[in-house]
């Protein structure tokens, strides 16, 4: 790891020891959360998107100012159908990047695919391009946690020989290795990726952070190394980077919260431009849809029929 | 096959089964803290939900927490979070031995009887309608090497074998089987189920359609107050892991060999209950009605039928391998020294 980013690890560490949390809201001001705060937006999230819960996570890492069976959210088995670079390829195929502004129906970040309509530059939404922080690749060196790095190519897996198992001779067992989706004609294995995202808070940056667990086509725990692949490649190795779970064990590759209040608090300033006055509890809603630009091919759940806030018109 | 006769033979999709990393750092400290050369079995917790995406299955999933607490003997009970929606509680259990030669030489086929016999006397004692889960009992054996931080491990998930096996009358999306208004009533049913903290991990239920096409969800255990109240339909529910649109999920094998044994059915209308972003979809989920014309034995508890799950994992060219996982660069002390440095 750079030098630089470890420095800043042991400072943050730091600092988050010796400070207090948050207590004083200043989501309007800052695009930041309290820890009250992010508890309530969690809360809003798990009751209009059942698929995420809260989880207590390793008893050891627990935060004190969280409460234990609130330490951080997370929705298991999300598809990841493509990889982020086929996506791209159509995306831009489609006539462009980035964020489209409907004024009609509050549209927000866009969601991949949509062609850019020509509206969409002058509002000047958050990109993500003022995200990145090193160019600096940050990762350690790729092996595959299915062998080590000092292994043969293909490491030793143990055979067997299972002439009882009657699982494979019965007849009321569908016959199929590990599911592949089941759409016809399209070869990449790969697509049936699947991901467990967390949100946890740092107290540093006041802000939720996203972390990403993938699993391969046939359930085993992927590299994370090769979840870059599903990450835009605008962001890999730059905004999203390679660090210790805060409340799980192993290493998982997460979306680096350094710009997240910013960004959040250019969402909420255009927000209240148009006269809707956002609430500090869909704080998440809108995170994950910012989100959604890093991590384009996991379909995680986000959605509401929202209305972001009060209009005060 | 006898009983085709009747149609297609029921198939059902067998359950997957994912570990996440935390499961086994958990091990790796009991074994080295607290096991030692213990090869005793211990019990352990899986976690499932229905499945909630078009394209992929749900799963089996092991996390840390599935280990028991603390390493003594009660610890069986150990007060897992009940009442979340996403992590229904499977009893298991977990054989872990000391070297390779003794995980190969395993008897797999006795281990595998022995809880499907667990889950046969769990269905004629009655329990299983008091705590349905343990319709799902599963079984998974394993060798940790701590000298290199790698796990060789596989699944059974034991399922009763019906002899001769189920056949098939009809099996379509939930929503063309029901009037609007009973789809209503039931999608509000199920929100309701499943939103419940009482309710919310119990796998398996009985669905009533009155005439009024008002539909209920209860417990297993109000199985005669079900049958008794000239209710229009009956259906036997479970949550189903499966997204595939031509086959139910695993866990509806033994519950319908818990149907026919116990209550004695010869078609049971089964409903594979599915989600679509957390909430009841009832055009993922399945209706179906079975016909099953087993022997008189399966009324007798003495008689224990036969029993598959050991779940298959194909390795390079398609081989049969053990499952296998290297977690030394986040376990292996002089490596996260190295990274640390």
């Amino acid at each position: 790891m750079v030098l630089k980013d470890k420095l800043h690890g042991v400072f943050k560490g730091t600092v988050e020891r010796m400070t207090n949390p948050r207590t004083v809201s200043a989501f309007k001001e800052k695009g930041v959360l309290s820890v009250n705060e992010f508890l309530l937006a969690g809360d809003n999230l798990v009751s209009k998107c059942p698929t995420w819960s809260w989880e207590s996570g390793e008893p050891s890492k627990r935060k004190s100012y969280l409460p234990a069976e609130k330490q951080f959210l997370i929705t298991r088995n999300v598809p990841c159908m493509r990889r982020a670079s086929a996506v791209e390829e159509e995306y831009e195929a489609a006539g462009g990047e980035v964020l489209v502004d409907d004024d009609d129906n509050d549209g927000w970040l866009a969601t991949h695919g949509k062609p850019k309509d020509g509206k969409s530059e002058e509002e000047n939404l958050p990109s993500m391009e003022t995200l990145e922080i090193s160019k600096k690749n940050t990762i350690q060196s790729f092996s595959s946690h299915f062998g080590g790095e000092e292994e043969e190519d293909i490491p030793d897996m143990e055979e067997y020989e299972d002439p009882d198992n009657l699982i494979e001779t019965d007849p009321a067992t569908l016959q199929s290795s590990y599911l592949v989706a089941h759409e016809p004609d399209d070869d990449n294995i790969l697509r049936t990726r699947t991901y467990d995202v967390s949100i946890t808070y740092d107290k540093y940056y006041q802000t939720p952070r996203v972390w990403l667990t993938g699993y391969d086509e046939s359930r085993m725990l992927l590299h994370p190394e090769l979840v870059l692949e599903d990450v835009s490649q605008d962001h890999a190795r730059k905004t999203v980077t390679i660090e210790d779970h805060p409340h799980l064990p192993g290493k998982h590759a997460s979306v680096h919260p350094c710009r997240h209040g910013d960004v959040m608090k250019k969402i909420i300033d255009v927000l209240m431009s148009r006269g809707v006055e956002p609430e500090v509890d869909k704080y998440l809603f809108l995170f994950l849809k910012f989100v959604a630009s890093v991590i384009p091919t996991i379909e995680y759940d986000y959605t509401m029929d929202f209305d972001l806030g009060s209009s005060s018109t | 096959m006898a009983g085709q006769d009747n149609g297609p033979l029921l198939q059902f999709s067998p359950f997957q089964s994912a570990v996440d990393e935390g499961f086994w750092h958990r091990l790796s400290d009991m074994k080295l803290n607290h096991l030692g050369l213990d090869e005793s079995p211990i019990p352990i917790t899986g976690f499932y939900a229905p499945c909630s995406h078009s394209q992929v299955s749900n799963r089996l999933t092991l996390l840390g927490e599935s280990l028991p607490s603390e390493p003594s003997a009660h610890s069986s009970n150990s007060p897992f979070s009940s009442g979340n929606r996403n992590k229904c509680s499977i009893p298991g259990v977990l054989y872990n031995t000391n070297t390779l030669e003794s995980f190969k030489a395993l008897d797999k086929q006795s281990l595998l009887e022995a809880e499907a016999k667990k889950i046969w006397e769990d269905i004629h004692s009655g329990r299983v309608e008091q705590e349905s889960s343990l319709l799902s009992r599963f079984l998974l054996i394993s060798f940790a090497d701590l000298k290199q931080w790698k796990f060789y491990y596989r699944f059974a998930f034991p399922a009763l074998k019906l002899d001769p096996p189920a056949t098939i009358a009809s099996l379509e999306p939930a929503s063309q089987c029901f009037s609007l208004q009973e789809a209503e009533s039931l999608t509000v049913a199920c929100n309701e189920w499943r939103n419940s903290s009482t309710t919310a991990d119990v796998p398996f239920f009985l669905v009533s359609i009155d005439s009024n096409s008002h539909a209920s969800i209860r417990h297993l255990k109000d199985w005669e107050v079900c049958r008794s109240d000239g209710h229009k339909q009956c259906l036997f529910g479970f949550y189903d892991p499966c997204h595939l649109p031509n086959n139910p999920g695993w866990p509806l094998r033994n519950f319908i060999a818990f149907i026919c044994s116990r209550w004695n059915l010869q078609k049971i209308r089964f409903f594979c209950y599915r989600e679509h972003r957390g909430f009841a979809d009832l055009g993922l989920s399945l209706v179906g009605e079975a016909l099953i014309s087993v022997s008189q034995e399966w009324k007798h508890c003495k008689h224990i039928p036969k029993a598959v799950g050991w779940e298959v994992y194909e390795g390079n060219k398609g081989k049969k391998v053990f499952r296998c996982i290297t977690l030394a660069n986040s376990m292996d002390p002089t490596k996260l020294a190295v990274t640390a440095a």
